[in-house]
């Protein structure tokens, strides 16, 4: 375990130690560049801790509050997999600093495709919603 | 669980690393590195691979988070000096990983909504992030360890009366992951191309295959339709130039070669034109000689590229006049481009006007 652990730390300081020169070369002496990368850089775990998170959080316990309990893990797990083709589509759908679209890039109908995805997916949890519920009224379901 | 999403996104984030500084290597290659030229579709499968695993660890850090989230909130803040270091090295470790993921997502986007150069930022915080992953996983090792070794004896799970069970929240994650991954891979995977919906490339394409720069971006709609346009070869013994008719007349060789893009998106096409290692030959120099690649556009980083030895040496290795059976398209390259088997596509140089061999 000593030798394991000591085989990660020594490379990983090395990389950490590597990418802070690299780094150093492109923000010393800062400059507007090196200060929008510092905002980029804080703003990720910030977002996430401040607002994201929470929003998650919010979002989870009215779930677990205000549905059925047959319902509960259908509807957590499409918020998640709707929240996550969301976050992904923001950089498709949201142009103001994106490029023109080219002959074959980025011209797409990208909103009407994230609606078909989340379609399917709250068809889905319908479906299980419906599924689950049954099973749990059957006679005889284990409780 | 939080050790189990960890080793997931050890992976598929150590798989993103991998991939992106060999696509580094490649564009920017040291003198002790040198890229094959075959199998022809290996980029393709790298960088197609690099994108899909990063697009993958974004619902793997959120679910990692989200599974030590409380511990945010821990008091004291600071207990003693190693447990300090330990919370700034995971503030460096997500910062950096936050930064790696989403200016790679909106560069797949060619979205840029900040002041930097895209690759060396991604290129530097890239080292900084695997290398405070390393020290994270070394100190968080035990228990690592502990929890893995505690799930192979699996007791029945307690079934749990509100929320989801750590089964329900692992497989949440591998759906949200696979959703997302799903949603994006036609980028570069054929058979995916009309799943994926969040794909940022389409077969819209002139001759079916996509176009990052048109003729009028690169500023050569003039210069490229030129009729006195001519190819200078220019080697050691002297300048040949070339008309189109006469590059025509030379053997010509057709090969089916991805074009795959460092933004991850890749496309399967048929080329011909004139093998660079007959060209070579027919110019006086030999194959394996490297090849300077002059554009006919003036600026920029696509204006010119350099081809090694282990490329102008392979008879695939084109000088593309055709495409996908018809005349190369404007925006393709016409009058002729570079097409070479298993290169990033911003260094198959279009209309190409001058070929310099230098060594």
């Amino acid at each position: 375990m000593r030798i394991a652990r000591v085989l990660l730390v020594l490379p990983g300081l090395a990389a950490l130690a590597w990418g802070l020169i690299l780094f150093g070369q492109f923000a010393l002496p800062p400059g507007p560049q090196a200060f929008a990368t510092a905002a980029w850089l804080i703003g990720g775990p910030v977002v996430h801790d401040v607002i994201v998170a929470p929003v998650v959080a919010i979002v989870a316990l009215a779930v677990v509050r205000l549905s059925p309990q047959a319902w509960v893990a259908p509807l957590l797990t499409g918020a998640a997999v709707s929240g996550v083709l969301g976050l992904v589509s923001v950089p498709l759908l949201w142009r103001e600093f994106g490029a023109a679209p080219m002959p074959g890039l980025h011209d797409r109908a990208v909103a009407p495709g994230l609606l078909v995805a989340l379609g399917v997916v709250w068809a889905l949890v319908l479906m299980a919603g419906i599924w689950r519920s049954r099973r749990a009224t059957a006679p005889g379901a284990e409780r | 669980m939080t050790a189990r999403i960890g080793l997931w996104l050890a992976i598929s984030f150590g798989l993103c690393f991998a991939t992106g500084l060999l696509s580094h290597l490649i564009q920017h290659p040291p003198s002790w590195f040198t890229w094959p030229s075959r199998p022809v579709w290996l980029y393709r499968v790298t960088q197609g691979t690099h994108v899909i695993s990063g697009i993958a660890s974004i619902p793997l850090l959120l679910a990692k988070l989200w599974s030590v989230y409380p511990k945010l909130f821990e008091r004291p803040v600071v207990r003693s000096v190693p447990h300090a270091v330990e919370r700034l090295s995971i503030l460096v470790l997500s910062a950096s990983v936050f930064f790696e993921l989403t200016t790679g997502l909106l560069n797949v986007a060619q979205n840029y909504p900040w002041n930097f150069y895209f690759p060396t930022v991604h290129y530097a915080v890239a080292w900084i992030a695997v290398g405070s992953l390393l020290v994270h996983i070394a100190v968080k090792l035990p228990v690592v360890r502990r929890a893995l070794e505690r799930t192979t004896d699996r007791k029945p799970e307690p079934k749990t009366t509100s929320g989801l069970s750590r089964r329900g929240f692992l497989r949440t994650t591998l759906l949200s992951t696979g959703a997302a991954v799903l949603a994006t891979a036609g980028a570069t995977v054929p058979w995916l191309r009309d799943v994926s919906v969040l794909s940022w490339r389409s077969d819209n394409g002139p001759q079916g295959v996509p176009v990052n720069r048109t003729a009028a971006a690169a500023g050569v709609l003039t210069s490229a339709r030129d009729p006195e346009w001519r190819l200078e070869v220019v080697t050691s013994a002297a300048t040949r130039s070339f008309t189109l008719a006469e590059l025509r007349a030379l053997p010509q060789t057709t090969a089916e070669l991805p074009i795959a893009c460092v933004e991850g998106w890749s496309a399967n096409a048929t080329w011909t034109g004139v093998a660079l290692p007959d060209l070579l030959r027919a110019t006086g120099a030999a194959p394996g000689v490297t090849v300077k690649v002059t554009s006919l556009e003036n600026r920029g980083l696509y204006s010119r590229s350099t081809v090694p030895g282990e490329h102008t040496a392979d008879p695939l290795t084109l000088l593309a006049l055709d495409l996908n059976g018809g005349e190369l398209d404007l925006d393709h390259g016409y009058p002729c481009r570079i097409i070479a088997p298993n290169r990033p596509g911003v260094l198959q140089t279009k209309w190409v006007r001058r070929l310099e061999v230098v060594a």
